[in-house]
């Protein structure tokens, strides 16, 4: 009957491969069409989230413009330019009249030892 | 007749209807394959390009100046809409526009037409999820300036196409130029994008830094504004030079507008200041001793007939150091007499008047310096105190940048590209520059300068004050001033060279009285910014902040 029929295990394990191939190749086509919209969909994204990084360092630069910083400081905090004269410098050639002890005390460190 | 010819026959018999769907198909996939591929190609696969990135621009701390932010445009395809009134009514919420403008703008069209461009991302959203037909979205990328107005004359703007229209934001255009990156994706049935690849990974470029110093920038901006807001003159500008490698920290200009920078494309009569060109060639040679005195005449001089030379205060004999403390005229012109036109000429040119400066930036004025054969005795006489002449700011802050380095003129630099400055040439002695130096040291402690003069620290400079000329009559206006002043300082080791220029000056007209006042304030500010030592420990305010 087999043979009537032109059954042939071989010629059936071929046309299993093949099927099971072009499945495989429509599996893999669906899944590069899945992915190509997960990936423009993630693209998207990234596009969005960038943008709001950017909005987010235009809003840092912004804040530290300096004319930004100089009008905060005027009006929020009452600071204004200084000038040479009213600055006076704790190191160098200023400090020599300063006693050693007094010196000695300024170089301990605030808050323990460094970590580092 | 047997089962294997009856199962042919019937085979062939189901098979049959298929044979002309084969024909038809090989016909499709064989012969017509390319052109339907082609086609097919056409409807469905796309390219898609993002913006093209734009370099960001830097200060010489690598602080922000410009940037460009992703953003979205919107167009309309007037084709695919068939109500501009409904569509006007649609877009409106989602675009916040009028919906009689957006039906505007789609009447207006022959086919496309932006209907707003520098979306936002929540905007963007918005019109994607809308779906409107007729309506199209392009990425773009919108040029911002974080610190506002900040040297805009410098950096200048750029269009909404993101090419670059003034500035450095037009000189640099192609270098700050990126590629787009394009990538090849597929629009499916319901107009939805399925990505396949990159073509071509863009190009993103490099970042440019300028020598500009963004808080020197506020600070001469402020000093220029502070005056211009209260009226006290028309224009202004203000140049710092770094003078021991020519590099450029700030160029503010008053009113504020990016698609001109008078520090370059414009050139003024420079008065006084020029007085040092004439100087310097005298010293140079020596031909003026230190101790000889020139007669000021009694503050009226006749050059020729009908040619009379005037000075602000009557003088008598003053020394070339007094000539320049008083400001002096009629001294200046009796010390270029002496100095002869070949010698003041090469002197002029050998400070880079007349010629460009090689600033980066667009439309640099050359100035005008008349050539040898112009310099009559008049002609000559007048030059000596900067009349007759024409200079762009760069030149004259180059100018005095090379008196306080000791006498070397370097190439203006705008351009941080971490090569080193280069020389132009060497301008005069050494000693002759020093002796310049103390003399214009010497008009800020007792000269024309006094308002320049800054507690505990040490400046030299020269003023002017120029007539400008009248736009109708083409002479010099008896009412309209240019006002200047050039200097640098600490004079002991100069870090900065500031000229500071203004135009049509109300009230107090002379420079030593409104634009040394700025360099003082400017001076001030920049010392005690970089924490610069006294350099005059002498000084009565020194010792009362050491008590």
């Amino acid at each position: 009957m087999d043979a009537l029929m032109g059954f042939d295990p071989r010629r059936v394990a071929k046309f299993a491969g093949l099927g099971a191939l072009f499945l495989f190749l429509c599996w893999q086509h669906v899944q590069a069409t899945r992915i190509g919209y997960k990936v423009e969909t993630t693209r998207r994204e990234a596009r969005a989230l960038r943008s709001r990084v950017e909005d987010l360092r235009l809003k840092v630069d912004e804040t530290l413009a300096p004319a930004a910083l100089a009008a905060r400081a005027n009006s929020k905090l009452g600071m204004i330019p200084a000038t040479p004269g009213s600055l006076r410098s704790l190191s160098g050639a200023g400090n020599e009249s300063v006693s050693l002890l007094p010196r000695l005390w300024a170089r301990l460190p605030l808050v323990g030892p460094s970590r580092s | 007749m047997d089962l294997g010819l009856r199962l042919t026959v019937a085979a062939s018999l189901a098979m049959t209807p298929l044979l002309p769907l084969g024909a038809r198909l090989a016909y499709l996939q064989v012969l017509r394959h390319d052109n339907l591929s082609t086609r097919a190609s056409g409807e469905f696969a796309r390219t898609a390009q993002e913006a093209a990135p734009r370099a960001e621009l830097l200060d010489r701390h690598g602080r922000i100046l410009a940037r460009s932010i992703p953003s979205w445009s919107c167009f309309v395809d007037k084709a695919m809409v068939k109500d501009p009134n409904a569509f006007g009514a649609k877009l409106a919420p989602l675009l916040q526009l009028p919906a009689s403008e957006i039906a505007r703008k789609t009447r207006a069209a022959t086919r496309f037409a932006w209907i707003k461009t520098r979306m936002t991302q929540t905007e963007f959203q918005r019109l994607t999820e809308a779906r409107v037909e007729g309506l199209g979205l392009v990425p773009a990328q919108e040029r911002v300036y974080p610190n506002g107005d900040l040297a805009r004359s410098v950096l200048g703007l750029v269009g909404a196409e993101g090419k670059g229209l003034a500035g450095i934001e037009l000189s640099q255009d192609k270098r700050l130029t990126g590629r787009a990156r394009r990538m090849e994706v597929i629009r499916d049935g319901q107009g939805r994008t399925i990505y396949k690849n990159v073509s071509d990974t863009g190009d993103e470029p490099e970042p440019l830094k300028l020598t500009l110093d963004r808080t020197a920038q506020f600070l001469a901006e402020e000093a220029l504004r502070e005056g211009g807001e209260r009226g006290q003159f028309k224009e202004g500008s203000v140049v710092i030079q770094d003078p021991r490698n020519g590099e450029i920290l700030a160029m503010a200009a008053w009113p504020p507008n990016p698609l001109r920078n008078p520090l370059v494309q414009d050139a003024f009569e420079p008065g006084s200041t020029f007085k040092v060109v004439t100087a310097l060639s005298a010293v140079d040679d020596h031909i003026v001793r230190p101790d000889e005195t020139f007669n000021g005449e009694g503050g009226k001089f006749q050059l020729t007939p009908g040619v009379v030379i005037t000075d602000h205060e009557p003088e008598g004999d003053m020394t070339l150091t007094q000539i320049l403390e008083k400001s002096s005229n009629i001294g200046i012109a009796k010390v270029v007499e002496r100095v002869g036109a070949a010698r003041f000429y090469r002197q002029a040119r050998a400070f880079g008047f007349g010629a460009k400066t090689g600033t980066p930036l667009p439309g640099e004025s050359a100035g005008e310096l008349k050539p040898l054969s112009d310099l009559t005795k008049v002609g000559l006489a007048v030059s000596s105190y900067g009349y007759g002449l024409a200079v762009n700011p760069l030149q004259m802050v180059g100018a005095y940048s090379a008196i306080a380095n000791g006498g070397t003129l370097w190439e203006t630099k705008l351009i941080a590209d971490g090569k080193p400055p280069v020389k132009v040439r060497r301008v005069a002695s050494e000693r002759a520059v020093k002796e310049i130096s103390a003399m214009l040291e010497g008009v800020v402690d007792r000269g024309t300068a006094a308002s320049a003069r800054i507690p505990g620290y040490r400046a030299a400079g020269k003023t002017g004050t120029a007539h400008k000329i009248d736009p109708i009559t083409h002479k010099y206006s008896a009412t309209s001033y240019t006002a200047s002043f050039a200097g640098f300082l600490p004079a002991s080791a100069p870090r900065w060279t500031i000229l500071v220029v203004l135009h049509d000056p109300k009230g107090a007209y002379y420079g030593g009285l409104i634009a040394a006042p700025i360099f003082a304030r400017l001076g001030s500010r920049l010392l005690t910014l970089e924490g610069v030592p006294p350099d005059r420990p002498a000084d009565p305010s020194l010792a009362t902040a050491k008590r």
